[in-house]
């Protein structure tokens, strides 16, 4: 059986169930989007001449859904035009839908009975070939699929999304005991290549394995907080940052979240778990109950453990609760020696150590939160799976953990850890004392041929499975595969004849060192392989932009030629590689924003993750993109106007008009399908879902470049509109500037930019060469750098990280 | 030397940007007000009639390659029908009626019809193709010709002190007026309802299907001062012009039939008013909204006449500031709470047609006098670019 997943139906309109068609969405799946018909008329309903028979009654809930989803922030679309490949409907009249759906997933609220309900309808409509999965995060897959036909038990899984499931990574994929093996593998495969979620196969054991170790390390932590007495400050303090955790460490996750969701994960975790030897863990605390009484409930209802406030001068102040009183009080940053300590440390590791052994209320603290979480997850083994990575994985794809529970052992040690655990008289797993005297020190090792961890089970290491798909540099580079590197930039050899260019300065800056790289990779990747990837794993940036600092240094000392030399080389490097005999496929991910933005759009090819934020920001620093960028986006823009058009008299002023927006307003894509209508990227590339399979996928895109027979681009000549642009522009910001909206500094910029994309002095129509633009760009550029506002500019950015307007 | 009057006078529903007449031409449009004039007054023979004029602020796409011509020829005028467009901005439609009227006089012509035509839903404010100069100096030492007419609303407010409660009372009352106005179908007589064209997708296909538009369709009522205050100006950082008091873009048309007393004699017409006098005026570009304010003086002076002389005035509301900042400098503003000002409510609920509104004003003006069986009124408006205009009516 060939399975493919065209179009999908959701089943529940609900918040996750809304949020989960978008996603789909985003990956190119069409879905419906159904749930029950409201449950009578009301008198608003009446008046508005609303009846039974009404869709718009009849549909409420899922156009409430779509409706929600569309406005979520953060947006749960890539590009708000994909709602359009939702249908929305309901379970009376609509389900007949199901009939071609490749995939029904359900939603829908967690009672047993009305999910068996459900399926029992949807069993008689869709095809044999349909897909059906629950997003149930508590109930017993066995249960739901309980009185299915043998035929749809085979067909039927669990796939637990994370919220919001745009941005989470952890995909929980149950298999039923007859679940065919193809099916689980097929959705796990399309989990992440298609999906680019991150795949942990569970057992089918209650709340799975995201929810089970992580309800725990919620209720450890705060029956800690709660029975040795520290403050909701002091807690988040110390499980922040200095343990790996999220920016909104423990308490602001949680009214995040909701208490009230917290609660019932709990409660119905303890009733599922009679056999847990720490079951009691999951039972409420007292500031529990009362906050629930209060309704309390966290960010959705104005205040949780924390609540924002404003005092008498309107400043804003964050209130924190004291669970002694139930009053809330002002939240300081409670200081605690080893925390800071560990914010020096390089590593999470390291910082994670410094605090577990430190002598300070906090050690204390992270001592008995560690070690219950540590002996937990152990004692998990087996039960809801059967390897450890599965537990990490889950915790840091599902709770942004940056280490998951083994690891954190690991980063403690695991020795020393079992010490600190008979001091805490604290019950230490047997398999752990065995692994230790099996002279196995740590759960992950590294090998000359690999990566291996602790197989409880065989207790031996037993080798990770290295997903080929999944290439990792900083593997590559221990294994001596690096061709050329200097303290910026690397060249390593991925195989196949391709390498890839890697930045690593701080949010990959580009500086002289990275342009030397890039000019010297174009030469070797010429000489010696058959293309070139550019990306590399950075979680936040592709590429941050030029380091402007230089820039700066520069202009103050009145080193125009320097400057303009560090223009001709960018926009040589860039041009040579869009040039280049070779392919190079550029695939950004995270920011890409002003020089890193021009290095992504002069590639062969660009294979963008979905969560691509691109933009030629140059004007927030008073400059303008002077290394192709204007030259490409033009290109871009224009390139798809027929022959012949623009000498008929084709008005480009709307496509110059879109180049002039984005550049002088510093446009930034929020997805890369929002990249690709700003037109920092072609639409006709393809979208990389798997930020993990993404170097692997450019690289396959090089080599099918290469094998269909490369040729370099012809070189462009771009239709501009000469002087009637800069007319056109010089008006419309005089307007801006008379309403106060932008600053006469803001004018001057803009007015480079304008003089820029019209090609300089000729008539509406003209065609001119790349290298033309290129010239106007240096020659802004340079002379933006030496104005004083420019420079006072592009300081307060390197001081402040924002915009100065000045 | 003959004179000039108006026999009959008509106009289409003014509908909002992307409203009723989204979807229809406006030379389909403008074609459906020519025959419904004319079907008023069958008495005139098409041939006699010798030319079209219509007012137009952006006669290019569907409403280039000369309107006049292709409204006469559209509306099934024989081909001895000659037609022309003629731009004056805002100004436009009235300014059509004024070249007609003078043509009548000076004997050049017998009938003549002339109005004006637009679509703002087709066409954006500057044409589908703005070229402004490129050397064109924006320092002050030119006028600024291309200024948005938000900023010049703006401009009017701050220099002049008009307030934001001001504009937006006047926001109101032009809402409730009009509202008032279609409910007691006050309308009805000077509306030619349009065939209106929607598309729909019918089994699958998609088809062009019609409806009756024949009601102003901008109103919006009920509308408070409270609701009001509450939006921000898209034209000025922390402005006070907005959406509420300021005119709704528009499509419209409206035609009015001239020709000498003595033909309409002969034809047994009865003559409605006619257009005495016509003054046109240049004012700051940046401020172009206070064009009434010198444009009524002016034909008041050359007609010998005051304000008190006239029973009503249609003073368009491109913006409540110029409105209101040009009825207080010609000494009139107690007249426009006393509802002698736009008495059906102005262009904030009814909309601004551009090239039409004059013609427009003109049927409404002239449909108001015979209903209070007065005397004389005036049209009068504002001009971009910098300019006022305004014609003073005589009912016969």
């Amino acid at each position: 059986m060939s399975l493919e997943i065209k179009k999908a139906a959701v089943l529940g309109a609900g918040v996750m169930g809304a949020t989960i068609a978008a996603h789909l969405t985003n990956a190119g799946i069409e879905c419906y989007l159904l749930d029950i018909i409201p449950f009578e008329l009301t008198d608003d309903d009446k008046k508005k001449g609303l009846t039974e028979k009404s869709p718009a009654w009849r549909n409420r809930f899922a156009a409430n859904g779509l409706a929600g989803v569309t406005k979520s922030k953060p947006a749960s679309f890539f590009t708000k035009k994909n709602a359009s490949m939702i249908k929305i409907g309901n379970f009376e009249d609509n389900l007949k839908w199901l009939a071609d759906v490749d995939w029904v997933c359900e939603v829908v609220v967690e009672n047993l009975k009305i999910k068996q309900e459900l399926f029992a309808k949807v069993e008689k409509v869709i095809k044999p070939t349909c897909i059906v999965s629950t997003n149930t995060s508590g109930i017993p897959i066995k249960d739901i699929s309980a009185k299915f036909s043998a035929d749809l038990k085979k067909r039927f899984l669990g796939t637990h999304f994370f919220n919001p499931p745009r941005y989470m990574k952890l995909m929980e994929i149950i298999p039923g005991v007859e679940t065919d093996k193809a099916i689980v593998d097929y959705m796990c495969k399309f989990s992440e290549q298609t999906l680019g979620k991150g795949v942990v196969v569970c057992k089918d054991t209650p709340n799975f394995i995201g929810n089970r170790i992580g309800a725990f390390d919620l209720s450890n932590a705060q029956r800690i907080m709660y029975e040795r007495k520290y403050k909701i400050d002091e807690t988040d303090a110390i499980v922040g940052k200095a343990l790996g955790r999220p920016g909104t460490a423990l308490f602001g996750t949680i009214d995040l979240v909701g208490l009230d969701i917290g609660a019932h994960v709990n409660k119905n975790l303890y009733d599922a778990v009679p056999n847990d030897e720490m079951r009691d863990m999951f039972l409420s605390l007292p500031f529990g109950d009362k906050m629930l009484a209060n309704k309390w409930l966290g960010n959705k209802t104005k205040q949780g453990f924390y609540k924002k406030t404003k005092d008498a001068k309107g400043k804003s102040v964050k209130l924190m609760l004291d669970i002694d009183t139930m009053e809330y009080v002002p939240a300081g940053k409670p200081k605690f020696d080893s925390i800071s300590a560990a914010k020096k440390k390089a590593t999470v590791a390291e910082s994670m150590k410094t605090v577990f052994y430190a002598e300070d209320r906090a050690g204390e603290f992270v001592r008995e939160y560690l070690c219950k979480n540590f002996i937990y997850s152990a004692n998990r083994m087996g039960e809801i799976c059967d390897d450890i990575m599965s537990i990490d994985n889950a915790m840091k794809w599902g709770y942004n953990h940056k280490l998951g529970p083994f690891e954190s052992w690991d980063a403690v040690g695991v020795k020393e850890s079992l010490e600190v655990m008979k001091k805490l008289k604290l019950k230490v797993p047997k398999k752990v004392e065995e692994m230790l005297k099996k002279g196995c020190d740590s759960f992950y090792t590294v090998k000359d041929d690999g990566k291996y961890y602790y197989d409880f089970e065989k207790k031996a290491y037993a080798k990770i499975d290295e997903n080929p798909r999944i290439i990792i540099l900083p593997d590559l580079k221990s294994r001596n595969k690096i061709v050329k590197e200097n303290a910026s930039a690397s060249l390593i050899d991925i195989g196949d004849g391709v390498v890839c260019l890697e930045f690593h300065t701080k949010m990959n800056a580009i500086d002289e060192l990275f342009t030397a790289m890039q000019s010297e990779a174009l030469d070797i990747v010429e000489k010696d392989f058959v293309g070139m990837v550019v990306a590399n794993h950075d979680e936040r940036a592709f590429s941050a932009g030029a380091n402007v600092f230089q820039v700066l240094t520069a202009a103050q000392m009145g080193q125009w030629d320097l400057i303009e030399k560090g223009v001709e080389a960018l926009q040589g490097a860039n041009m040579r590689m869009k040039y280049l005999s070779k392919p190079v496929v550029t695939a950004p991910a995270g920011l890409a924003l002003g020089g890193g933005c021009e290095i992504a759009m002069h590639g062969a090819r660009c294979l963008p993750n979905g969560e691509t934020y691109m933009g030629l920001v140059e004007v927030g620093v008073g400059v303008i993109p002077a290394g192709g960028g204007c030259k490409e986006l033009l290109v871009r823009l224009t390139e798809g106007i027929p022959d012949g058009c623009i000498e008929a008299g084709f008005n480009l002023q709307y496509h110059m008009g879109k180049a002039f927006e984005n550049i002088a307003m510093a446009k930034v894509s929020t997805s890369a399908a929002e990249a690709m209508e700003l037109g920092y990227v072609r639409k006709s590339e393809r979208i990389n879902m798997s930020r993990d399979q993404q170097i692997y996928e450019a690289k396959q895109l090089v080599l099918s470049l290469v094998a269909t027979g490369y040729k370099p681009p012809r070189p462009a000549l771009i239709p501009v509109m000469g002087e009637n642009f800069r007319g056109m522009v010089n008006a419309i910001i005089q307007n801006m500037l008379y309403g106060k909206f932008v600053s006469e500094y803001d004018v001057h910029v803009s007015k480079k930019v304008a003089y820029v994309l019209s090609g300089g002095d000729c008539a509406e129509g003209t065609y001119v060469s790349e290298q033309e633009i290129l010239d106007l760009e240096k020659e802004a550029f340079v002379s933006l750098c030496g104005e004083k506002k420019t420079q006072e500019r592009i300081m307060y950015m390197l001081s402040n990280g924002k915009p100065l307007r000045n | 030397m003959s004179d000039a009057v108006i026999v009959e006078s008509v106009r289409s529903p003014g509908a909002r940007r992307r409203g009723g007449l989204a979807n229809t031409r406006a030379d389909e449009f403008g074609i459906q007000v020519l025959k419904g004039l004319l079907a008023r007054v069958p008495q005139v023979k098409p041939e006699e009639i010798d030319d079209l004029i219509v007012g137009c602020s952006f006669p290019e796409c569907e409403t280039g390659m000369n309107l006049g011509r292709i409204l006469a020829m559209g509306a099934g005028l024989p081909i001895s029908v000659a037609g022309m467009t003629v731009n004056r901005f805002c100004a436009s439609g009235l300014q059509a009626i004024a070249d007609a009227t003078a043509k009548i006089r000076a004997g050049w012509s017998e009938i003549i019809i002339a109005g004006g035509c637009e679509t703002m839903t087709h066409i954006p404010m500057g044409g589908s193709a703005m070229r402004p100069h490129p050397d064109w100096k924006f320092d002050g030492s030119m006028p600024d010709v291309y200024i948005n007419m938000g900023n010049t609303a703006e401009n009017v407010a701050a220099n002049y002190n008009i307030s934001r409660e001001d504009m937006d009372k006047m926001g109101v009352e032009s809402n409730r007026r009009a509202f008032e106005a279609i409910k007691a179908g006050k309308f009805k007589e000077e509306i030619i309802p349009i065939q209106a064209a929607k598309y729909v997708k019918k089994n699958g296909k998609r088809i062009r299907e019609y409806f009756t538009f024949d009601t102003d369709d901008g109103v919006r009522w009920p509308a408070t001062v409270e609701n009001m205050a509450k939006l921000k100006s898209p034209f000025k950082a922390g402005g006070n012009v907005t959406a509420a008091n300021s005119s709704q873009m528009t499509d419209g048309a409206a035609f009015s039939l001239l020709m000498t007393p003595e033909k309409a004699k002969a034809l047994g017409l009865k003559p409605i008013a006619k257009l005495t006098h016509h003054a046109v005026i240049g004012v700051k570009s940046e401020e172009m909204g206070v064009g009434p304010a010198y444009a009524i003086p002016k034909v008041l002076k050359m007609a010998g006449l005051t304000a008190k002389d006239i029973d009503v005035f249609e003073i368009n509301e491109a913006f409540a500031s110029q409105a209101i900042y040009s009825c207080r400098v010609v000494g009139i503003e107690d007249r426009y709470w006393a509802g002698d000002i736009n008495p059906n409510g102005g262009a904030i609920a009814i909309g601004h047609p551009l090239g039409c509104t004059g013609a427009k004003l003109t049927a409404q003006l002239l449909h108001e006098l015979k209903r209070r069986g007065a005397k004389r009124g005036i049209v009068s408006m504002c001009v971009g670019g910098g300019m006022g205009a305004a014609a003073i009516f005589e009912m016969v």
